[in-house]
This record gives C-alpha cells, structure tokens and sequence, in this order.
C-alpha cells in the first residue's frame, strides 16, 4: 500500500511542473535553515543548491523529479529581478552626473572583468588542448 | 502589508514581465528585454502617481524572494553539465580568481578616476556578485548594503547585454569561456542570457556565479584588511 503510494507520488513529480516548483523551493528552505542553525556565512539558497548536486549525484534524488521545475525557475527568473530595480527611485541621487559617473565605472569595469575572465579561460584551455604532453605538470 | 497592494502591484508586473517578454520576442534588441522595458514602464507609473518605492515593494517583496528558491534552481543544470567542469574545474576556479581581481582593481581604480567618494567605491566593488552574496560581502568590507543592491541590478541590466556584444567581438572558442564571461561579469541576469544562448553555456555560467559568490564571502575579511 505504502509502495503504490510512493510509485504514484514519484510519478507524478515526475510530469507536474508545479510539485518540482515546491521541491526546489522545500530546498531552499532547508537550506535556509540550515544556515540560520549553524550561523554560518553562506547564502540559504546555495547551501540547498549544493544539497541538490550532491542528492543527485548520490542517486538519492532522480533529475526527472526537479528539472521542469528548474526549468521554469531558470526560465522566469528575470520576472523576480523586475521589481528590485525599482529601487533606483529611493536613489533620486543616482539621476545625475554621480550617476552618470557610477554608470560609467559599472559599464567599464563590467567590460574589463567580461574581456580578462573569458581570454583567460580560452586562452588556458587552447594551451591545454594543444599541450596534452604537458598535462602532469 | 495590504491584500489590494499586494494583487494590483504584482498583477501589474507580472503583466508588464510578459508584455515585455513578447514585445522583445517581437523586437530583438538590447533595450528590448523585459528587464528593461518592464521596470521603466514601472518606474513610469509610480512617479507618475507618486507611489513610493516602499510603497510598491511591500506589495512585490515575494517575487524579490523567489530569486533564492531560482539560484537553488541552477543546481540542475550543474549537475547534468557535471562531466564538462569535472574536466575544467581548476581552469574555471582560475577563471573565478582572475575575474574578481580583475573586478576589484578595476572598480577600485575607475571609481578613484572618477572621484567617487570611499562610501560609494567600497559599495561599488562586490556589485560583480549575485545579490545574497554581494549585500554580506559590501556589509563586511564597510560599504552599504543598499546602494551595492543597487549597483548587482544595474550590473546584471547592462552587464547581460554587454556579454552578449562582447561575445560576437571576441574571438572565443570553447563554451566555459562564454559561460565564465557571463558568469563573472553579470551574476544570475547574464546566467540567465547565457542559458539562452545555450545550456553548457548557460550551466558554466551558474557555476561560475555561485563559486565567485563563495570565493568572495570567503575573501572578504581578506579584502577588508588590505584595504586598511
């Protein structure tokens, strides 16, 4: 009886898009939790990330049970930062040449991080395509 | 918290988000993005009809909110990318190291150019962070919270569509590149640009994003002393 119970309920985590919705966000409480508990100083959110990964990777967890569920997550996402951007109208200070300045220092820095992160990878990774004979160093 | 305010304000950006999703599905640009076109709508209206942003956030608060339950999200594709950063992971942890160097240097020097004051220079360097991490980061090295909140939005606006110009002017070739460049540069916004190119790309991103949030929490007593 239990058994049936739990095939049922497994099958329909499966296909229900809102059921994963609740699963990811139960992580994130968990994890929430458990950052509270321990005082430690890491986000709620990651710790339930990394709980999933490691559930996942344990088998303890099966990626048909959350990944419509990630995927609207990922999907939407956007949505969740339309409403923190409103708060430049309690920054009336920011409509102005300091804005303009701080809009500067944000586009250019931005544009440096983006330029020195990626030719480094790239670079790093084409040496060690090409240097495989270099590979135990 | 009021019930009318919580319905009207969030049906109201609910209804801009996805207008804003066609509308941009409609007309590709850079200024087309619902990011964009929905908050300036908003923006619109609440000075418009003078409401205060408190006002307006204590209705929407709860979308805000689920931009946590979104970062556990990114576990998925993590994990199904899993074989691809197993292969790279020192590559792209010296990715992490290099990035936020370079971007704590950069807004150091630039914010100095510019004759910003400490206040603003010191809220001004964890913005290349995702939010929960970037408000422990900025509280920790003596900035304020409020105005790097401020800063992570404006980063991921723009930075999103920056990594995206970038990405056709550099010649990169291999996906943990493209996917450090928006992982670094524009936390979960340019993560979520990235996953819209592609999913390695997109999931290299995530990653990226959740370990220079850990290496900078970790970092910031670090940062802190040495900028003393």
């Amino acid at each position: 009886m239990l058994r049936t119970g739990s095939v049922i309920f497994r099958r329909h985590c499966r296909t229900n898009v809102f059921t994963q919705i609740g699963l990811i966000m139960l992580f994130w409480l968990i994890g929430d939790a458990a950052a509270k508990a321990t005082g430690v100083n890491i986000p709620g959110s990651i710790i339930g990330l990394f709980l999933i990964v490691a559930l996942l990777a344990t088998k303890k967890l099966s990626v048909r049970s959350v990944r419509l569920g990630a995927r609207w997550f990922l999907g939407e996402m956007l949505l969740f930062f339309v409403p923190a951007v409103l708060v430049v109208l309690d920054h009336p200070e920011l409509f102005g040449i300091l804005g303009l300045k701080i809009f500067a220092v944000i586009l250019l820095s931005t544009a440096v991080v983006m330029t020195a992160t990626a030719v480094f990878v790239d670079l790093c990774s084409r040496y060690a395509e090409r240097g495989m004979k270099y590979e135990r160093f | 918290m009021n019930v009318f305010s919580v319905i009207f304000w969030s049906a109201l950006t609910i209804g801009l988000y996805y207008a804003g999703k066609r509308f941009g599905r409609r007309f590709p640009a850079w200024w087309s993005s619902p990011l964009m076109t929905a908050p300036l709508l908003l923006i619109a209206i609440a000075v418009t009809f003078h409401v205060s942003y408190k006002e307006y956030i204590s209705g929407t608060r709860w979308m805000i909110t689920m931009l946590a339950p979104a970062t556990v999200a990114f576990a998925i594709p993590i994990y199904e990318q899993r074989a691809l950063i197993k292969k790279h992971w020192l590559l792209l942890l010296g990715g992490v190291v290099v990035g936020s160097v370079t971007a704590m240097v950069s807004s150091w020097f630039l914010a100095e150019l510019l004759g910003l004051n400490d206040q603003l220079r010191l809220s001004l360097l964890p913005r290349s962070l995702s939010t929960p991490f970037a408000l422990i980061v900025s509280g920790e090295i003596g900035g304020t919270p409020g105005l790097t909140a401020v800063f992570v939005i404006i980063t991921g606006l723009f930075g999103a569509t920056l990594g995206e110009i970038l990405l056709k002017s550099l010649p990169l070739q291999s996906a943990i590149a493209k996917g450090s460049l928006f992982g670094m540069g524009a936390h979960a916004v340019g993560t979520a640009k990235a996953h819209s190119i592609s999913s390695e790309i997109g999931a290299v991103s995530g990653l990226i994003m959740v370990l220079v949030g850990a290496v900078n929490v970790l970092a910031a007593p670090l940062i802190e002393a040495f900028l003393r």
